[in-house]
């Protein structure tokens, strides 16, 4: 290749001295700029400093530079091209030859080579601050000061820097070679750094609005690195989480892996419960670290209690405290006075929180459970609390499947193993008889409440009593049925309901089929289809008894036959 | 041809000129005839924009004269009284509970008679669903999701999949959020088997039930094999109890929910059914069905409703745990029967419906939800198919129960359609689904209702008998009969008119899988056709 090079600079010497174009505007004839008042403005100038050209560039555009301007500015234009490219490309791209001539080429300009690299750019160039305004709109003071920050932070970091390092190497034992003696950390370098740790996050924040978390601040955590939640882009239902609630799951993801238990951990557990109480991992996780620290049940369950009052509707508090009585119950359980303590204790508990939610699910599962576990079937108390939630409110089902549980599950009389629909032998009769009476008299309060005539219907089939027992009780709220839209009156579907059970148990399918076909017609027709289907299922009953009935009667020939 | 007895509205006209197109020559198309044929306006509203005063000369006498032409169209809707007005019986004794009662009826009834409503209904006072609006609100729901969303951390899972079961079966292709459904799952997933609810969560069968269905919604191997089978298995020995039931996690509460979660792991996964040595409940004969439906028996209650655990209150999402985990194990016409009191179960059942609002509560003396136009609502086709005839003439009645085969709806399928339609859709620009009037839409009520809609308007018809079992075993342990169930599925057709428009249909689910047929055919399928892996 011919020396381009001695073409290129040839021109230099006979032209800086002839541009005299007049409408050409000179890097000479532009304006002095004035003194800047920010930041930005600053660099600005200070960048065209070192391109005489810009200024004109920017007012007239590149065609109405002076010829040696023009070469200044493809000279600048080539000079960070080729800072820009990675410098194993660099070479690659141009060979050494042609780099070497490209800077002959510049050399040969008088471009200014160690100036601003690249242009500064608002937002850009000095980034943003914690507002997202321009740093570079600051003024040339106010970015003074906030240098001077900056530099604080660094040597705080750097000072927190050396205390981590000797925390590690007081872990390691390590023995400083010139003083020959073990790293201590002392408490008074634990306070100086809690100071620091708070300076530092006072001043991240203030400079780079980043939120130092609770747990990155503190000196307890220091050794725990924190496992980020971990999330592809486009995850579905992903959730902006909070950052302190992102900071303490990434610390629990940290001690569950390690299998951590400590105090701290058990604190972090109750930071993130108080977030979302309905973690169910950190639940799990809290009792775990309760149970390898052996710490008191008691305490827990107090703590508890507040934690269960203020999420009425949360599931997994039950679930733990259901962990927590199986844990604990060992240690009382030969000891019947602390048992009885511990009963009256828990149920006092139950009635709070019920009189708040008379029908929580969870805190009912939680009380059957519990009545089995600590054996308080013969506990008059249990049976009394449920009475009275009855008399509050006497359409409280919640309450009524709690006594059927109490009465008919007592492992004193209670076959083991019967469904609940199924008739028990050893069930008592006098229990059935208080059952069916407690029921009935609820039902006189409210005839269209359910509840008790479900109850009163199960203990009649668990008692083996024939429901025709209570067809007169049944027949008070039903009044002239059949006998014209006028005269007829039900005081409750219920009550009609059971009738045809009572009727069909009689094999006397015309007047249940009357009490299906009222149910139907007027008295509960969202249940049309049900009521049909009971009619069916008469029907059915009804030739099978026919069936049944004939092959009597054959057999019966057969026998005088023979 | 339907005539009605009181005014006319423009939809009937459409349907009747569709019924007797007007032929070249001006005379009346047979009326067999009763589609439109080629070139004949097919949409309602082409129908109404081809109406001309010439048109009428088609309309038969008796339309005419019930409908004087002058009369005002304005019609009363045709909504049944059972609807509109408080129960015949009521008590007069007030307690906490009728207070709530009376003011959800009261908070309902607006609603059902449509008497304040600026919305528009049909002649039977229903109101459109609002398809577009919910499939805005279940896409937005797939997030990103701001802060506040925290409480349902642990329930991501679930919103996969209820959104994209909403969507579905709104008639939404959701194929494409299968790379979106792999990434998620994926961060889900534990090594030691199972999902949890996030990065770093405890494994939980709530929420694998959540991630696996969300995995069979968006379909394809590529999301098949994000699940690890091998790990999945062991970790389900782990979860094991000996009474038969599962825990939800290692060290969490043993429920229902378990034991329905679990068969529907296991079938859809094809997993050995062999338990590990180190399950809780391996006893060198039991496996991982071992004792499912006898804990399934302990939880039915004195109501005759099921609880989550033994001796609980009835509660309607575990009737369908319950129910769906016996058809999942066996033929429902034998398994139901041979471990539930069926009748007691029925009455229970069909006492979750209310009038006037026409939807389901899930216990007894509790308010209706729209959530249990499933759980209890979706017990019926269950129940049903335990009811269905199994004999032929004379027998035709007859079910393997001794009771009497079920009518073709145990409920009042109008009466969910219209608290679905009426009650439950957030119309304001919000959409979605809701528990009932002045509460908040959510995805986990908007998949709900939607199944529960999706159930009022279908019919099931299971094909086959039960398989005879082994040995004179009562219980299938050593293979899955129920899963196998072919169960058919025809659109409900109303001998009476159809209350709601035949646009408001929404997509079939399986009975016991609550996603379409299709979707369990495919991830069974897939699993099925591989070997899989030595289980010991």
């Amino acid at each position: 290749m011919p020396p381009k090079s001695k073409a290129a600079t040839k021109p230099k010497a006979t032209e800086t001295t002839t541009t005299t174009n007049p409408t050409t505007i000179t890097s000479q004839t532009a304006s002095q700029p004035s003194e800047p008042t920010t930041v930005l403005e600053r660099s600005q100038q200070r960048y065209e400093k070192t391109r005489p050209f810009e200024a004109a560039r920017r007012q007239q555009g590149l065609s109405k530079l002076s010829k040696e301007d023009q070469k200044g500015w493809i000279c600048d234009q080539l000079l960070h091209l080729t800072n820009r490219l990675p410098a194993a490309s660099r070479s690659r791209l141009l060979g050494p030859k042609a780099s070497k001539e490209i800077w002959w080429t510049i050399n040969g300009t008088n471009s200014i080579v160690r100036g601003l690299k690249h242009k500064p750019e608002p937002h850009i160039t000095w980034g943003t601050d914690r507002n997202g305004h321009d740093v570079g709109s600051y003024t040339i003071e106010r970015f003074d000061e906030r240098f001077r920050k900056r530099i604080a932070l660094t040597a705080l970091q750097v000072s927190s820097r050396v205390f981590r390092e000797n925390v590690e190497r007081e872990k390691r034992g390590f023995v400083d070679a010139r003083s020959g003696r073990e790293i201590i950390v002392t408490e008074r370098e634990i306070d100086e750094e809690k100071v620091r740790r708070s300076k530092m996050a006072a001043l991240k924040k203030e400079l780079y609005g980043e939120i130092t978390g609770k747990l990155a601040g503190s000196v307890e955590w220091e050794d725990v690195v924190p496992i980020p939640h971990e999330e592809p882009e486009g995850a579905l239902a992903a959730i902006a989480y909070p950052a302190e609630y992102a900071e303490a799951m990434s610390y629990l993801r940290a001690v569950m892996t390690t299998k951590e238990y400590s105090p701290r951990c058990l604190r972090l557990t109750e930071h993130i419960i108080s977030m979302n109480p309905a973690h169910y991992t950190v639940w799990l996780y809290r009792a775990a670290n309760i149970f390898a620290l052996g710490l008191s049940i008691p305490d827990e369950i107090e703590w508890l209690n507040e934690v269960a009052l203020a999420n009425l509707k949360n599931y997994q508090i039950w679930h733990h405290r259901h962990l927590l009585v199986e844990h604990y119950y060992p240690t009382i359980s030969s000891d019947p006075d602390a048992l009885a303590q511990f009963a009256k204790q828990e149920r006092d508990f139950l009635i709070a929180i019920l009189s708040e939610d008379t029908k929580n699910y969870h805190v009912w599962s939680y009380r059957s459970w519990l009545v089995g576990k600590l054996g308080m079937w013969e506990d008059e108390e249990e049976l009394k609390s449920i009475e009275q939630l009855i008399d509050e409110d006497v359409r409280n089902n919640s309450a009524w499947s709690h006594r059927f549980f109490i009465v008919f599950s007592n492992p004193k009389y209670a076959t083991p193993g019967k469904g609940a629909t199924e008739k028990d032998e050893r069930v008592p009769q006098e229990l059935v008889d208080r059952e069916v009476k407690y029921a009935q008299n609820k039902v006189y309060l409210a005839p269209q409440n359910q509840s008790p005539w479900n109850y009163m219907r199960g203990v009649l089939v668990k008692g083996r009593q024939h429901l025709a027992s209570v067809q007169g009780f049944v027949e008070e709220f039903v009044v002239k049925l059949g006998e014209g839209e006028e005269e007829e009156d039900v005081k409750s579907t219920h009550a009609l309901d059971l009738l045809a059970e009572i009727y069909a148990e009689k094999w006397d399918s015309d007047k249940a089929d009357l009490c299906l076909r009222r149910l139907a017609e007027k008295w509960d027709r969202i249940r049309g289809g049900y009521w049909e289907w009971r009619r069916k299922c008469l029907t059915q009953t009804e030739k099978e008894k026919a069936v049944a009935v004939g092959e009597a009667e054959k057999g019966g020939e057969e026998v005088a036959a023979a | 041809m339907v005539v009605r007895t009181k005014g006319v509205r423009v939809r009937n006209r459409a349907i009747f000129i569709r019924k007797f197109p007007k032929t070249k020559k001006g005379n009346m198309a047979a009326p067999n005839s009763s589609f439109p044929q080629e070139g004949v306006a097919t949409s309602a509203q082409q129908n109404l924009d081809a109406i001309t005063d010439d048109d009428f000369e088609y309309v038969d006498e008796e339309f005419v004269l019930s409908h004087p032409p002058q009369q005002p169209a304005q019609p009363e809707p045709m909504i049944p009284d059972l609807f509109k007005q408080p129960p015949l019986v009521k008590d007069d004794l007030i307690t906490d509970t009728s207070r709530l009662q009376d003011q959800t009826v009261e908070h309902c009834l607006p609603f059902l008679t449509t008497e304040d409503g600026p919305l528009d209904v049909n002649d039977y006072g229903l109101p459109k669903l609002n398809r577009e609006k919910h499939i805005k609100f279940l896409k937005q729901s797939l997030g990103p999701l701001p802060g506040r969303f925290v409480a349902v951390d642990a329930s991501r899972p679930w919103y996969l999949y209820w959104c994209l079961s909403g969507l579905t079966m709104m008639g939404e292709d959701v194929s494409s959020y299968r790379e979106s459904v792999i990434e998620t799952a994926r961060t889900m997933q534990n090594e030691s088997g199972g999902f949890g609810g996030g990065h770093g969560q405890t494994s939980h069968l709530a929420t694998t039930y959540a991630v696996i269905l969300a995995i069979a919604l968006v379909g394809g191997e590529e999301a098949y094999d994000v699940i690890d089978r091998k790990a999945m298995w062991k970790w389900l020995c782990s979860l094991k109890q000996p009474d038969g039931g599962f825990q939800v996690c290692v060290g969490g509460e043993e429920d229902i929910r378990g034991a329905y979660i679990a068969a529907v792991i296991i079938t859809l996964l094809d997993l050995p059914l062999d338990l590990t040595p180190d399950s809780p409940a391996y006893d060198g004969r039991s496996n991982l069905l071992t004792g499912i439906a006898e804990y399934v028996r302990s939880c039915q209650t004195f109501e005759g409703g099921i609880s989550s655990q033994p001796n609980n209150e009835a509660h309607g999402a575990y009737a369908f745990c319950a129910l769906a985990c016996l058809a999942i194990l066996d033929n429902p016409r034998r398994i139901i029967p041979s471990y539930l009191d069926v009748p007691r179960l029925v009455s229970w059942l069909s006492y979750r419906q209310y009038a006037p609002e026409g939807g389901f509560s899930g216990r007894t003396n509790k308010l209706v939800d729209g959530c249990y136009s499933h759980w209890a609502g979706g017990c019926f086709p269950l129940i049903e198919a335990c009811l269905s005839p199994s004999g032929s003439g004379s027998e035709k009645d007859k079910t393997s129960t001794g009771l009497a085969a079920a009518p073709e709806s145990l409920y009042s399928r109008e009466g969910l359609i219209r608290y679905i339609l009426c009650c439950c859709q957030d119309q304001t620009k919000r959409g979605g689904l809701r528990d009932k009037p002045y509460k908040m839409s959510d995805p986990y009520h908007t998949n709900y209702v939607l199944s529960g809609l999706s159930s009022a308007q279908h019919q099931w018809d299971l094909d086959s008998d039960p398989l005879p079992l082994s040995n004179g075993d009562t219980t299938p342990t050593l293979a899955v009969l129920g899963a196998d169930s072919v169960w058919n599925v025809f659109p409900y057709i109303d001998e009476k008119d159809q209350i709601y428009e035949d646009s408001d249909r929404v997509r079939p689910i399986h009975p016991a899988y609550a996603i379409p047929q299709k979707n369990v055919n495919g991830i069974r399928g897939y699993f099925q056709g591989h070997s899989g892996f030595a289980s010991t």
